[in-house]
């Protein structure tokens, strides 16, 4: 079960079930997978429907949050990390769908001020890692929506 | 947001109060990395399992262990022994949530008449294995494949770091505060260090001392944080009328339970953050013994955080939602402590990283009167097992 993918850990944009996902970051849109039939969000991806089996298409949302939870974390438990310690990482809440949570990394922002539930905003912005050189990936990220002037 | 009771369930379990007891433990050392493989470990466990309850390796014809880690399984049980006779056996047993109910799985076992005397084993060696990454906590997450692109990406990895957000949502909703997850910590080490099988036996550790860890990913330090461990326990379970025929005195099982999150291995999209599925699991299980948290004794729940500790003293009904962190401060988890003595054998957090195996066979020696942090008058002892997905409880009493 070792993990042999080079560009570990960026992210398998290579990968069906999430590549929806990264694409709409590059088009600067957060896509969340939502049921054709019924309307329901799906998040983690699935390849169906858990409500009614529909088919789930990536749909673009406001990308507006709010700030559930986050963590400054301070160790570097994978090397790719050991350059951006301290970093915020996050869970948000999508607006369109309170009990999905987006895992993000929260920028632009001292982690002092940081309140619960504040309002967040995505902005792309490309993920790069010195283990992983040459390559980058779009994410959406997060920042509060306050701190925008 | 809707937390309500459909975020997950309970497993179906027939009532097996009084049915079974467990008759024998054995432990290996307790170390950091030994160098040794799973399967010694699992190997030599079982040997003083079986020791201990005066039978000999024919005389197990039932095992249960762990099917994601099954280094001690069949074909290791009869390599190691030399045997070669039919065995009844289950991988749904072990250690994590699985050492609450593995006993539940030999009832039904000894029940059917498909085996007498059912060992359970579990063996850890991630201490030896941490360094190449082929093994261990963190890889077993970083494996799959939505953690590898959903989360890793965002520095969401590994353990420290989930339960870390965990921490900061039950402090948003609660109140709770630092020194409350510092009396956890503070506790386990003072249990700890009453028991010189414990890791951390030797070393002393205070409120300051917790205060002034480093953070590993804020707002959790360092003794927040469970160790890493190589070690081993396994114990036997038979009817209890054939318990009362062996050595020691019968440690009866009177209740089991099981719950299960709906929101798979996902703890970033469980309905309630800041719960477990302790809330499933405890009710049928204390229901099942004719008890109630206020005739617990003795507590060993899974710790791999100080705040599993807290959420799980609330889903089992020790407390209210939400008043974990001022009960564990008010009310004390010594062993001597005159409160709810909790992981008397000093838990994950400061005796070893077994995975709950220990925590159990730390609850039988409470139950016979021969533990080191022994507890007065010891009659009921109750185990909280957890995975995140998973929870158990398991009720034991002395046989009366
Ligand atoms: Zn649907």
């Amino acid at each position: 079960m070792a993990i042999t993918r080079a560009d570990f850990p960026l992210p398998d944009v290579s990968d069906d079930l999430v590549a929806g996902y990264f694409f709409g970051a590059a088009a600067g849109e957060v896509r969340i997978p939502r049921c054709s039939a019924c309307d329901r969000w799906c998040w983690y991806p699935e390849a169906a429907c858990p409500g009614c089996g529909g088919e789930l298409v990536w749909t673009a949302t406001t990308g507006r949050a709010t700030l559930f939870s986050w963590a400054v974390v301070w160790r570097a438990f994978l090397p790719a990390f050991a350059d951006i310690v301290p970093f915020v990482t996050a869970l948000v809440a999508l607006e369109e769908e309170p009990s999905i949570r987006l895992v993000t990394m929260i920028i632009d922002v001292s982690s002092e001020s940081l309140v619960a539930d504040m309002p967040v905003e995505a902005v792309f912005r490309p993920l790069r890692f010195p283990t992983v050189p040459d390559r980058e990936v779009i994410v959406p990220m997060f920042r509060p929506i306050e701190a925008v002037s | 947001m809707d937390d309500g009771p459909e975020w997950g369930h309970a497993t179906e379990f027939g009532d097996i109060a009084g049915q079974v007891a467990i008759v024998g433990i054995g432990e290996t050392a307790y170390t950091r990395a030994s160098g040794r493989s799973a399967r010694e470990i699992g190997a030599e466990a079982a040997e003083r399992a079986i020791t201990d309850c005066g039978l000999a390796p024919g005389d197990i014809d039932g095992l249960t262990y762990s099917a994601a880690f099954a280094d001690f399984d069949v074909a290791a049980f009869h390599d190691h022994f030399g045997t070669s006779h039919e065995m009844w056996s289950s991988p749904w047993g072990g250690g994590m949530s699985w050492a609450g109910t593995a006993p539940y799985l030999a009832a039904k076992a000894i029940e059917r008449g498909d085996a007498r005397h059912v060992l359970n084993v579990f063996p850890v060696a991630w201490a030896s294995q941490r360094g190449g990454m082929t093994g261990g906590p963190g890889e077993v997450h970083a494996s799959q494949s939505l953690k590898q692109n959903l989360e890793v990406p965002f520095g969401w990895f590994p353990q420290p770091v989930y339960f870390a957000t965990i921490m900061r949502r039950h402090m948003i909703e609660f109140g709770t505060k630092p020194e409350h997850f510092g009396a956890v910590a503070v506790a386990a080490r003072w249990n700890a260090n009453r028991n010189p099988d414990a890791v951390m036996h030797g070393k002393k550790m205070d409120l300051d001392d917790y205060a002034a860890a480093p953070m590993l990913a804020e707002p959790l330090r360092l003794f927040d944080s469970c160790l890493i461990s190589d070690g081993g326990a396994a114990y036997v379970t038979a009817s209890l009328d054939r318990a009362r025929d062996l050595p020691h005195p019968p440690v009866v099982v009177q209740g089991v339970g099981e719950g299960i999150s709906g929101s798979g291995q996902h703890w970033s999209q469980q309905r309630p953050f800041t719960s477990t599925p302790q809330v499933f699991s405890a009710p049928l299980a204390f229901t099942m013994a004719g008890l109630t948290p206020r005739d617990v004794d003795v507590l060993a729940v899974y710790d791999p955080f100080t705040v599993v500790t807290i959420m799980q003293i609330e889903d089992m009904g020790f407390c209210r939602k939400g008043e974990g962190g001022p009960f564990v401060e008010e009310v004390s988890l010594w062993w001597n402590g005159e409160g709810l003595p909790c992981n008397t054998h000093g838990g994950l957090l400061s005796h070893a990283y077994v995975l709950g195996i220990a925590h159990v066979v730390e609850l039988v020696k409470q139950l016979r009167e021969t533990a080191s942090a022994q507890v007065y008058d010891c009659e009921v002892g109750v185990y909280g097992g957890y995975t995140g997905m998973h929870a158990s409880t398991l009720v034991l009493t002395v046989d009366r």
